[in-house]
């Protein structure tokens, strides 16, 4: 099923997909270099989205769940393959209802905020107040440390300038968890399109999901089609 | 079809007639569905389907203490957990050492074809929250392997779970029928429970999946077009449970055209 193009976009023609492929690679690098400190250094440099690379890494997630089951719990291989499922399901779910919040605001970047509006608003009601604290901690924490390591002053500026704009947004109705209103952050921090791959139909299958839960909560008209 | 049932009041009588339904169409299950005995509901104060006869209606009725006990227990550990993910996350300062990789949370999230740009922020909330969604989701599935009285957590302990619980219905699909199939027919016997209250039962009701033409007519012998978004937006508001049982038609409508 066809998504409408929002706001004109538009997939790009096949003759320009390695450009915007290599473009994009590029982008993870400097993006997972400047802002992920823990990269990891075994991630290979590939375009399409490996098998691999649809699930969390099984040992992480195994590690999680013996965190609250019992010393003498075994978990079977299909459950924890089921697991696994249900954080990339997870995932996307709260991925595109927080990217559907960003195209009718007319923004390009996904904030925090947009995330955990978007769990609020799937009724993960309980993950918001942790979470807020741990958004707000990791300002703090990692803010200090960024600005310690000699971050260029142009970057800095921008930071300021986006508090600034940030205030002159309005609220959204549903928004009292968190005082800061994400705006658009430098571009040329972040990752640009994604090039093509073949999780289409789990892309599809998700938007099925969304739709239906979009009927229900019915706050607002749903402008995307399936 | 036989459409007896009991009209003693609009709710139980959808109940009636959709527990009719599902014995028809589950000939796996005889003498369990019947007319609820007017002693069991008055004990438990809940509407349920229960079969008649003293000795069935005190074995139902010491089940289900023992899995309200177990249900309480749940709840009481998922507030312990909530609250112990606050104070741990008060604590935090080690930002580096994720539970969970970034870089492959923002690959799953640029699987979206629609998503442009992240911040780096959001993975950084996602590593969280995907570790606090994994705690959740074993907790309640560990429950049902203790309320069957395992030790090995199976995916069927996670297709009771994701049925269960209202904010894990989009993860239906993930689980094969044949687990959600003996998490209903493992529930219709013990009734509805206190806490998802009467409505929760019309999902156990409708599910049977080999039967979707018997959904189809029930959803028109009720008089409610089941697929009409205008009426199905309106019942969602009052309680989640209906969007379970229309999911699957839509799911084999849309397959064919991706």
């Amino acid at each position: 099923m066809e998504t409408g193009g929002f706001h004109g976009y538009r997939k790009l023609p096949n003759t320009t997909a390695g450009l915007k492929l290599s473009v994009s690679d590029m982008n993870m690098r400097q993006q997972v270099a400047s802002s992920d400190h823990s990269a990891a250094t075994g991630e290979e440099n590939e375009c399409t989205v490996r098998e691999q690379d649809r699930f969390m890494p099984i040992a992480n997630v195994i590690r999680i769940m013996r965190k609250i089951l019992p010393p003498h719990a075994k978990i079977s291989d299909d459950a924890k393959e089921t697991i696994q499922e249900c954080v990339s399901e997870y995932i996307s779910f709260i991925t595109g209802e927080a990217n559907e919040r960003c195209q009718r605001e007319q923004r390009k970047t996904i904030t925090a905020e947009d995330v955990l509006w978007a769990m609020s608003k799937l009724g993960f009601d309980d993950y918001i107040e942790p979470l807020t604290m741990y958004l707000h901690r990791y300002r703090e924490l990692e803010g200090d440390r960024t600005s310690m390591r000699g971050e260029p002053l142009g970057k800095r500026t921008v930071e300021y300038a986006t508090l600034g704009v940030a205030t002159a947004f309005v609220p959204p109705p549903y928004h009292h968890h968190n005082g800061y209103f994400g705006a658009a952050m430098p571009m040329g921090t972040y990752v640009r399109e994604a090039p093509p791959n073949t999780a289409s139909s789990h892309h599809h299958h998700h938007h099925h999901h969304h739709h239906a839960r979009g009927i229900s909560n019915a706050h607002e008209p749903n402008a995307r089609s399936i | 079809m036989d459409h007896q049932g009991h009209s003693q009041n609009p709710s139980m009588g959808v109940v009636g007639s959709g527990a009719q339904l599902a014995y028809g169409s589950n000939p796996y299950q005889p003498g369990q569905i019947t007319g609820p005995p007017g002693s069991v509901v008055t004990s438990v104060g809940t509407i349920q389907s229960t079969p008649a006869g003293a000795q069935l209606g005190q074995h139902q009725l010491a089940y289900q203490h023992i899995h309200q006990q177990q249900q309480h227990q749940l709840q009481q550990q998922l507030q312990q957990f909530w609250s112990n993910q606050y104070q741990e996350i008060e604590k935090v300062t080690d930002f580096k050492n994720h539970s969970l990789p970034l870089a492959r949370i923002k690959k799953i999230m640029k699987a979206d074809e629609d998503v442009r740009m992240i911040s780096a922020e959001a993975p950084v909330i996602f590593a969280r929250a995907c570790e606090m969604f994994i705690l959740e989701l074993t907790l309640r599935s560990w429950n049902h392997t203790e309320e069957n009285k395992r030790r090995t957590l199976q995916k069927n302990d996670i297709a009771a779970a994701i049925t269960r619980t209202d904010i894990f219905d989009f993860l239906v699909d993930i689980v094969p029928r044949e687990d959600l199939k003996d998490e209903v027919l493992a529930s219709i016997p013990r009734g509805t429970m206190p806490v998802a209250g009467p409505a929760d039962a019309l999902p156990y009701c409708y599910m049977p999946p080999q039967h979707a033409s018997q959904v189809g007519a029930a959803g028109v012998i009720m008089g409610k077009p089941v697929m009409d978004p205008n009426m199905y937006a309106q019942q969602s508001h009052p309680y989640m449970a209906p969007q379970m049982w229309p999911q699957p038609p839509d799911q084999r409508q849309s397959s064919p055209e991706h």
